[in-house]
């Protein structure tokens, strides 16, 4: 049995159809991370998971029992807003609390389930303070406890990081990592982060205008993206998408006087003479040192080093390519030179449909 | 540019103002202490200086105590009235309901109307042959006769609190409804999750977002109800039998229906210095609920 089952679910607002029809399963303790752009639904569906809003068809279910209907505080979920949501006149040991107090259970016991969500969390010092005395990042830790608290079967989370600094948010997202990795709990989490959704899921769905465009593994997604959309928005910088024509068992690339060899495992999928789109994340680029792997000859256009890596953007005739290469790689602008990677990197996809063969 | 150049310019720029001001309340203002030294009559002679007796006989005197009873009760009550009503009226304002932007436009009228074509309209609800309320009870059964509701002394106030109610919640429902703009969406679903119904709801969650306009609201209807005439004037003009009489008609009795001018500037200090009081306490306390909701 699921923990969360999520059975063709639709949202219309008015004329317009929020959410398309969205089918997940989720086993107990997986990290459903939620992924896409602003509009895309995502923060709608969690909604309804919620009990915030409600789906105007489909089902969903919390451990096998359908909760369409069902008041948000009896759906035994916990949720994490990115606002932080925190009572602002009650203290962070209330706020904490808050949902144990309003479910009647008992001081003592409120108070022992308060001490060690705090101790969890690393905010024992703070239990007496008001949210208007914490900082971004302790907020969030309260917030986190709140939900913590309640033990629910289903924790959701909505772009909980968003509202802190680069910094904090790195720390946040560890701690969110080692939390489930210590309590093993099931989450859906909403977030239009790529690094976020990558580092913390167990699965990701990606979606686009109301609809699932992926739902697999962070390194399905990034390895094996379905679509020219999950292509683009998975991965910074985002995968290189060259147009190209099969030529026999070559990709020519349009623009430019350069080809490449079509990998076997496409050769069926795709007719001679069709138009593809070639993808190939940056990070399989590198500066070509013999001819045996599949290169293309590029002029280099702009270099930049972010510390970690050379940042390398280069024109194959009319169409450009972005590699991220070694810091110490022998690059300079202006420079001809030779891109390699390994066959297995190379992505095709279809520029009609946006869909990988 | 040096800043007492920039103060000097300040100053500069206020003056006018400040002469007016002078003008209109600081020398009446001065020239009312003044008065309150004399057994001067409105008309006639500056009169002679007696001290401090105008106040000690106003503040020993039992219509002064009666009328500072009356005053707060109308205070108390009305502004209490106010506030309970106009945040149940923005509570409701606020939800989502077809004519929502009619009915709050609607609600706002009472506010809107001058005082004296409330207190008209009030008068003519209450009339004691054709009152539209006396129609209304009979009918329902609730009282066997015609009565004169603003006539007797048991009723009289009461009905001046429910006049003025009306006239004066819709404030304190526009001051309420626009705090309830500032409630975040996010606490709101974080505590239907959490669990809390509605009283619940209101305490934790919206209350901390209101308090601090509603202190605002409450300082500025204390104020005004305390000093309250004009709807006084035209219901009952204090009656009957002084029921009715707050301080403010008390001070137009002694200066202009009885003439003694330096009686009636003192207790217009008396209730001035009140009304200070009030407003420096609620002054402490807006400043202390706009800290902690911080």
């Amino acid at each position: 049995m699921s923990a969360l089952e999520i059975r063709n679910v639709r949202k219309n607002y008015g004329s317009v159809e929020t959410l398309k029809g969205i089918d997940i399963a989720l086993q107990s303790g997986e990290f459903l991370v939620l992924l896409g752009s602003s509009g895309c639904g995502k923060s709608t569906l969690l909604n309804i998971i919620a009990g915030l809003a409600e789906a105007t068809s489909g089902d969903v279910l919390i451990g096998g029992r359908s909760i369409l209907g069902v008041h948000p505080k009896n759906r035994d979920i916990a949720m994490v807003f990115q606002s932080y949501a925190l009572y602002p006149n009650l203290t962070v040991r209330r706020n904490i609390g808050f949902g144990l107090e309003m479910r009647g259970v008992a001081a003592d016991e409120r108070e022992k389930a308060v001490a060690e969500a705090a101790r969890l969390l690393q905010i024992e010092a703070l239990l007496d303070r008001k949210p208007s005395q914490l900082s971004g990042g302790q907020r969030q830790r309260v917030a986190i406890g709140r939900a913590l608290v309640r033990k629910p079967q289903v924790f959701l989370f909505d772009e909980p990081l968003s509202n802190l600094d680069a910094k904090l948010r790195l720390e946040m997202r560890t701690e969110l990592k080692r939390l489930h990795q210590m309590l093993q709990t099931t989450v859906v989490y909403v977030t239009h982060d790529q690094i976020e959704a990558m580092t913390l899921a167990s699965r990701i769905a990606v979606m686009r205008d109301g609809r699932i465009e992926q739902l697999g593994t962070p390194e399905e997604i990034y390895n094996e993206p379905a679509t020219l959309y999950v292509a683009g928005f998975v991965g910074a910088p985002s995968m290189n998408m060259l147009q190209a024509t099969v030529q026999g068992t070559t990709l020519a690339i349009d623009g430019a006087k350069a080809s490449l060899p079509l990998p076997a495992r496409f050769r069926d999928a795709v007719q001679d003479g069709a138009r593809v789109v070639a993808g190939i994340r940056p990070e399989a680029l590198r500066v070509a040192a013999d001819a045996a792997a599949p290169s293309v000859p590029v002029e280099i256009e702009v270099v930049e080093l972010t510390g970690p890596e050379l940042v390398t953007t280069a024109r194959i005739g009319t169409q450009r390519l972005t590699a991220c290469l070694p810091p110490a790689s022998r690059v300079a602008k202006g420079q001809a030179a030779s891109f390699a990677f390994s066959e297995d990197a190379l992505r095709l996809f279809d520029p009609d449909t946006g869909k990988a063969f | 540019m040096s800043s007492t150049w920039m103060t000097t310019r300040a100053w500069l720029l206020m003056l006018p103002l400040l002469v007016v001001m002078v003008a209109v309340i600081g020398w009446p203002l001065v020239d009312t202490v003044g008065l309150s030294f004399t057994d001067a009559k409105l008309v006639g002679t500056g009169g002679n200086y007696v001290g401090f007796d105008n106040y000690t006989n106003m503040l020993s005197s039992s219509n002064f105590s009666r009328t500072l009873v009356t005053t707060t009760l109308f205070a108390v009550i009305s502004v209490a009235a106010e506030m309970v009503i106009g945040v149940l009226a923005a509570l409701l304002l606020n939800q989502q309901f077809h004519g929502r932007a009619i009915l709050r436009a609607l609600m706002i009228l009472p506010w809107a109307l001058p005082t004296v074509v409330n207190a008209t309209l009030w008068r003519l609800i209450y009339n004691p042959e054709y009152g539209a309320l006396n129609a209304a009870l009979t009918q329902l059964n609730l009282i066997d006769a015609y009565r004169s509701w603003l006539g007797e002394p048991g009723t009289a106030l009461v009905a001046l609190i429910v006049a003025d109610c009306w006239k004066n919640f819709p404030l304190v429902a526009l001051i309420a409804l626009a705090a309830l703009q500032a409630v975040p969406r996010d606490i709101t679903a974080a505590s239907l999750v959490d669990g809390a119904g509605p009283f619940n709801r209101f305490r934790f969650v919206i209350l901390p977002y209101l308090a601090g306009p509603l202190m605002v609201a409450l300082v500025l209807r204390t104020i005004e109800a305390f000093k309250v005439f004009d709807i006084i004037w035209v219901m009952t003009r204090g009656g009957p039998a002084n029921s009715t009489r707050t301080l403010s008609i008390l001070v137009y009795q002694e200066a202009f229906s009885f003439q003694r001018a330096g009686s009636g500037a003192s207790l217009a200090l008396i209730v001035t210095l009140l009304v200070t009081v009030l407003a420096v306490a609620y002054a402490a306390l807006v400043r202390k609920t706009a800290g902690s909701a911080a």
